[in-house]
Parts: structure tokens; C-alpha cells; sequence
């Protein structure tokens, strides 16, 4: 079945056309036919570009102004004669959406209904950035294609194993109940797909191991993932929290916010963009939000750039040590997103003297292993160290077969509080 | 006819001509600043990339943000860049026969049902608009300095302004993410008519001997919870422009609580026009910023 993966963010709609269903899974063999983008949607020269594989992209500009033309556009070109990949709209067979905030309403994958409609957006006090779009996309491409199901994949769903210890703050428990406020993660999508690919690649059944998946990538975030469930993960309420990040601070002490807030007579506003555009890596060095720029500036000598890709190290280590104690062990590390696929001199300071817990760095492999899988980890390393490029697309395909096959999985917390 | 916003023209890129722009531009919209001559587009432009600079020095702002909102402002010596505009906003002083002249300029040139907003504190939109080809398309906008920060928005309704045309200026301020306040015509609407009385008292209170003036600011600010007293704001407003509404005010209501406080117009005479002269009931440098707080004048956590 070919699959339409939508991600509907407040400018742009990324898709892709995945040819899957449950024989092409078991093999591995899912397809991507197409990936693609509308940029700047809202103005005057809205860009288009498709990607097939084996052919030049192709690039359109054009006015489009809301998410229904930006869909409308994409599915013309899809459908294409000469640039396209399918003969027609209608080979579409369901389409499969990216939706950020789920809270605690969504453990799993759903078919969107009116009634789903509803509790994501009751969801979007939670996301204001995120779920407003993502609706907007289902709009658009439901109203273009309103035979075939669509399925909303959430990223915090994944997460809603994790038990109440590990998901509350240490708040006064009404503003739990009143505000939903508690820890929700994110790029759950992405570390369920790692934690899934990387035991495929060692055979390993994930439901029998203690597994770290590490997100390094624009956001950043960890997981730990105990016999196939999230039972813990480094992002919270927002994706602010854990670790440092291209722009934004990762953990810190909650009371710099209002202090700082007093004493430079901060707004709200400046205080939250300060936080989530002002600071991490670009923030300590002064120099770019970008690793690679980091890495090139350290190698000058930059001091400021040095402390940043230290301290980005360090916190990934101290997380990698947090959920092996949380856990009682690890099995498996896996590494993903741009930074986690592409940056060796990221993880092996990540990884650096964690030999006492099993960890033995291959130090050729590491360097090697950029942009595809690999084992990073020796021989006869206790704990394996795999590099396993994320593929969120490829998961939504995959959740709209198994929504309907009926084979969904559910990630239910273990317990409830109230 | 469908009508979009996409194109907005601004006429004046003095303060808050800038201010309003920076918003617009801010919120995705393509703006065409109006200025009188190259000398004063190198100014407007300038300072405005100043501000911008400052919001940046303040986190409230990031360096690509500020490119993409320097990017949709194109500054212009013409009214002609106003024919492609979906609605129109003058910013410049309070002056009934200035704002008048460029009603005309933008009547002339504009799609008819597109709105003209004129931004005034005090003056009357029916008047304005009455001698206008046009007047059910002239509708008050009253935005408060800085735009990029206050949430509101007086919304004002002239006697000949069309369901319409108030409809879609009530549009255009949500989508600038304010609060629009709905008012008819009456000198000083909300804003200015319930604040200038609490300025004029507090003029009054220091020309009485009752306090100092910094002690004056400081009670009310520190009393009510205020971002800054009475006298303060009036610095930063000009103590020119304060007097003028005042005079306005008092002379289309002839209510005695509107009359200027004498202290407030000796000010203005001798020159102390407030944060922008340096001088008014306080001290500022350059910068505008403050040289005489008290001590107890100063942030605290607790």
C-alpha cells in the first residue's frame, strides 16, 4: 500500500510516499517512493521541492497561502505525468500524520475521527506551536483525500509508559491534576524506531534488554528503554528540559527564571526566548547552534566553543549514567539524529571512561560510522554502542499498517495516579 | 469581493510608525514604510535596526528573526507603494490638517474597500474621515508604544465607518496577537482618557509640596503594581505630546478634570519635554534610561 506521511509545521508541510504493509515490514523492505517539502506557506513565493530517488529533484515556486493548497500542490506533483510517482491521487492509500502532543489522552496510534479531532486539540494548551498546524494539515489533506483513513501518530505517545515516579515533577500535586503539568518527552517516533532498528541489527529481542537511545539532533533527548518500554526520557513538559541543545538550555535550576526575570527586568517573553533561542551551544560559545561549526572553532582554539562541546558531552554522559542506574544495567546504547549519525568526536567524549560500565569504545569504527548503522563498541564490550540513523517517516508508515491490520501496540502506563 | 491581508502600508516611520511595523513585519506581513525623504528613510531605517538590536540584547529577539523582519520593510518616499496595499496606517503627529492631506493621498490610491486606519490618541475620526470621498472605509486604530509588547489595541469606530471596513481592522489586530478593545468616538477613548487624569494628579501632587516627585512615582508604581509611575511614563511619552492631548481633551469634553496641571506646562515651555530631551520630572541619558532612581527603586525578588 503506498502511505502518505504528512508533517504539518506552522510554515511548511514535509511529506513523504512510502510503499509498505505487513509482509514488506517483516522483510524490512518498506519503500520511500517520494519525500518532500512546501516551504514558507502564508507567502508569495512558496517553494516546492520533490525528491524521487535516481531523479534531479524538482522545484516550484508559487503563492500558497494556507495548508490546504500546500497539500493540494504536493499531491498534483505526486500525481504528476512527467515529475510524479503515482498515476493517480487515488493510489494513495491512507495517510499517516505527525501529531507533536498527544498528553495523556493518546498512548497509541488512532484513527482520526471527529472525536480525535477533539482531544488533540484539547491537547494544544500543551503544544500551542505544534498541534494548532498539525490539525491544519489533517484539514487539508482529509478535505483532499476523504475516502482513505487517516491515522495520527503522536511523539510523546511512546513515552506514556513511563511510570508516575518518573513522569512527575516535585510540584504540588494539584497543579498535576489541574494543568496535566508533568513530564510527557518527546521524539518518541525517533526512539522507538532506534530502539526497535538497532536490536534487529544485534537479533536481539528489545522486549528482553535495557536499552538507551540517544536523540542528538536539533532537540536533543534520551531515552531509557526497559524490555520495550520507555520508562524514562530527558525531555519534560516542553522539549526544554535535559539536555543542552543548539539553542536552548536543557536542565537548569528553576529558580534562574525568576531571578533573572527580577533582576534584568526580563518579560515573560524575553525570559522563554532566552531559554529556547538564545542559549545552548550558541548561547555558551558565542559562535553558531551548529556541532559542526562547534567542533571546527574548538579545533582553533575557541575556548567558549570548547566549554559548549564539552558541557553537551558531559550531559549526555551523565543521562547514559542516570538510566543504567535507573534501569539496574544497560544492555545497549544507540545513537541517532544529525548530530548522534554524523558527529564521532560527539560520542566518543560522551562515552569516554564509561569502560567501568561495560562500555568499550572501538575507536576506529566510531570514527567511520558517520550517515549510516554501525557497531561502534568492541568485541568483547559488555554493553553495544550502535549508530542507527533515525527514521520517523518510515514509523508513521508503519503505524498506519498496523492500526490497520488491527496490530497496533499500545504504550499504557503501568500505573495511575490521581 | 475576498479581501487578505498581506501588504500593509505605513505611513510616518517615526517612533511609533517603526513600532507598528516591526509588529506587522513580525507576524509575516509585507510593510511599505512612507518617509518624507531619503535622509529620513537612512534615520527611520536605522533605528529601527537599533530597537531591533536592543530586543536582541533583551532575548526577546533573535539575529534571523531580525533579518526576516528587516526583510518584509521596504522603505519608500511615495504614496504610490500604498495602490498595492490591503490596508493602510498613518502614524504621524497629531495634527488634524497633516492627517487629513494624507487620508486624501491614500484615498486616492487605494482599492476602495481596503481599510485606512488612522493611529491617533485623541483626534476625531468622524471629523477626519467626514471630508474624505471615502468615509466608511476610515476607521481609529489607537496602538500603545511599544506595539511589539502591549497586548491591546483600541479599535475605534468613527460615525461613518462601515461594519466592515471595523471588521477587518478588528481582524487585523488579532492577527498582530493584540486584544482589541471596541470603542466609539470620544476624545481619548479608554487608554488615554483614563490615564491623563492620573498623570495630571500626580503633577498636581508635586507642584503641592505633598512629595517629591520620584516619591510620587514610586508610591504609585510600588502601590498599585504599576511597571512605572505616573511621572515616568509621562517622560517617556513626552511631556509635549501629554500637554497636548490634555488640551485637547479638555477642550472637546470642557471638563475641568482634564485641564493641565500649570507645573506640567511650565515644564513643556522651558523645554523639559521628558525622556527624549533628557529632562522632564526626571533624568535620562542617551539611552533613555534613568540616572536619578532612588535606591529603593529597584528590582527584588521578594
Amino acid at each position: 500500500m503506498k502511505i502518505l506521511v504528512l508533517n504539518s509545521g506552522s510554515s511548511s508541510v514535509k511529506f513523504q510516499v512510502i510503499e509498505t504493509d505487513l509482509e514488506r515490514m517483516n522483510a524490512h523492505e518498506d519503500r520511500t517512493l517520494a519525500t518532500g517539502q512546501v516551504e514558507k506557506i502564508g507567502l508569495d513565493d512558496s517553494r516546492l521541492v520533490l525528491k524521487v530517488p535516481g531523479r534531479k529533484p524538482y522545484v516550484d515556486y508559487r503563492e500558497i497561502l494556507e495548508h490546504r493548497a500546500a497539500i493540494e500542490w504536493a499531491l498534483r506533483i505526486l500525481a504528476d505525468p512527467e515529475h510524479g510517482i503515482l498515476s493517480e491521487v487515488d493510489d494513495i492509500g491512507a495517510v499517516g500524520h505527525r501529531v507533536v502532543h498527544g498528553g495523556e489522552a493518546f498512548a497509541s496510534s488512532v484513527v482520526i475521527t471527529p472525536e480525535v479531532v477533539q482531544e488533540i486539540e484539547e491537547c494544544s494548551a500543551l503544544a500551542p506551536l505544534h498541534n494548532p498546524p498539525n490539525l491544519r494539515g489533517y484539514y487539508a489533506a482529509h478535505a483532499a483525500l476523504p475516502e482513505v483513513p487517516h491515522i495520527a501518530v503522536f511523539d510523546t505517545a511512546f513515552h506514556q509508559t513511563m511510570p508516575p515516579h518518573s513522569f512527575l515533577y516535585g510540584i504540588p500535586f494539584q497543579l498535576y491534576t489541574k494543568h496535566s503539568l508533568r513530564k510527557y518527552g518527546f521524539h518518541g517516533t525517533s526512539h522507538r524506531y532506534v530502539a526497535f532498528r538497532g536490536s534487529q541489527i544485534l537479533d536481539w529481542d528489545k522486549d528482553e534488554k535495557k536499552l538507551i537511545t540517544v536523540h542528538l539532533g536539533n532537540g536533543c533527548s534520551l531515552a531509557a528503554i526497559d524490555h520495550g518500554k520507555s520508562v524514562d526520557t530527558s525531555m519534560g513538559f516542553t522539549p526544554l528540559e535535559g539536555l543542552l541543545m543548539g539553542t536552548r538550555t536543557g536542565d537548569m535550576d528553576p529558580a534562574i527564571v525568576p531571578w533573572l526575570m527580577a533582576m534584568e527586568e526580563l518579560t515573560l517573553h524575553q525570559v522563554n526566548t532566552m531559554m529556547n533561542k538564545h542559549s545552548g551551544l550558541y548561547g555558551v560559545s558565542g559562535v553558531s547552534s551548529d556541532m559542526r561549526e562547534i567542533i571546527e572553532a574548538r579545533a582553533d582554539g575557541h575556548q567558549r566553543a570548547d566549554v559548549a562541546f564539552r558541557m553537551f558531552c558531559y550531559r549526555v554522559k551523565k543521562y547514559i549514567g542516570a538510566y543504567a542506574a535507573a534501569m539496574g544495567g544497560v544492555d545497549a546504547v544507540f545513537f541517532t539524529g544529525g548530530i548522534g549519525e554524523n558527529s564521532p568526536e560527539v560520542r566518543e567524549w560522551a562515552l569516554s571512561g564509561l569502560e567501568y560500565m561495560g562500555i568499550e569504545l572501538d575507536t576506529k569504527a566510531n570514527a567511520k560510522t558517520t550517515g549510516g548503522e554501525g557497531e561502534i563498541t568492541k568485541r568483547s564490550s559488555r554493553v553495544k554502542v550502535l549508530v542507527v540513523p533515525t527514521n520517523e517517516e518510515k514509523t508513521i508508515a508503519r503505524d498506519v499498517v498496523r492500526v490497520l491490520n488491527g496490530i497496533m501496540p499500545t504504550f499504557e502506563p503501568p500505573e495511575t495516579i490521581s | 469581493m475576498s479581501w487578505e491581508l498581506h501588504n500593509v502600508a505605513i505611513i510616518g516611520g517615526g517612533m511609533m510608525g517603526r513600532s507598528i511595523a516591526t509588529k506587522v513585519a513580525q507576524e509575516g506581513l509585507n510593510v511599505c514604510l512612507k518617509e518624507i525623504s531619503n535622509e529620513t528613510v537612512e534615520t527611520s531605517r536605522a533605528e529601527l535596526e537599533q530597537s531591533l538590536d536592543h530586543e536582541i540584547a533583551r532575548f526577546g529577539l533573535t539575529n534571523s528573526e531580525k533579518k526576516a523582519i528587516l526583510s518584509r520593510i521596504r522603505w519608500v518616499t511615495q504614496f504610490d507603494c500604498a495602490a498595492d496595499c490591503d490596508l493602510a496606517i498613518e502614524t504621524v503627529q497629531e495634527e488634524f490638517g497633516l492627517k487629513r492631506r494624507i487620508l486624501r493621498e491614500l484615498d486616492r490610491r487605494m482599492i476602495e474597500d481596503h481599510p485606512i486606519v488612522i493611529n491617533t490618541s485623541t483626534l476625531s475620526i468622524t471629523e477626519l474621515a467626514a471630508q474624505n470621498s471615502c468615509p466608511e472605509r476610515i476607521v481609529g486604530m489607537h496602538f500603545l508604544y511599544p506595539v511589539t509588547t502591549t497586548r491591546v489595541v483600541e479599535v475605534i469606530r468613527g460615525q461613518l465607518t462601515s461594519d466592515e471596513v471595523y471588521d477587518r481592522a478588528v481582524e487585523f489586530a488579532r492577527l498582530l496577537g493584540k486584544v482589541p478593545i471596541k470603542v466609539f468616538e470620544m476624545p481619548g477613548f479608554v487608554t488615554t482618557r483614563v490615564v491623563l487624569p492620573l498623570v495630571n494628579e500626580a503633577i498636581y501632587t508635586v507642584m503641592e509640596g505633598v512629595a517629591e516627585a520620584a516619591d510620587v512615582d514610586l508610591a504609585v508604581k510600588l502601590g498599585f503594581n504599576f511597571t512605572m509611575g505616573p511621572l515616568e511614563w509621562a517622560d517617556r511619552t513626552g511631556l509635549d505630546r501629554v500637554l497636548n492631548w490634555m488640551k485637547y481633551i479638555h477642550q472637546e469634553s470642557g471638563e475641568p478634570r482634564f485641564r493641565p496641571c500649570p507645573m506640567l506646562k511650565r515644564l513643556v515651555r522651558a523645554g523639559l519635554h521628558g525622556a527624549k530631551t533628557g529632562q522632564g520630572f526626571f533624568t535620562y541619558d542617551a539611552n533613555r534610561r534613568r540616572t536619578d532612581r532612588l535606591p529603593d527603586d529597584k528590582p527584588r525578588l521578594a
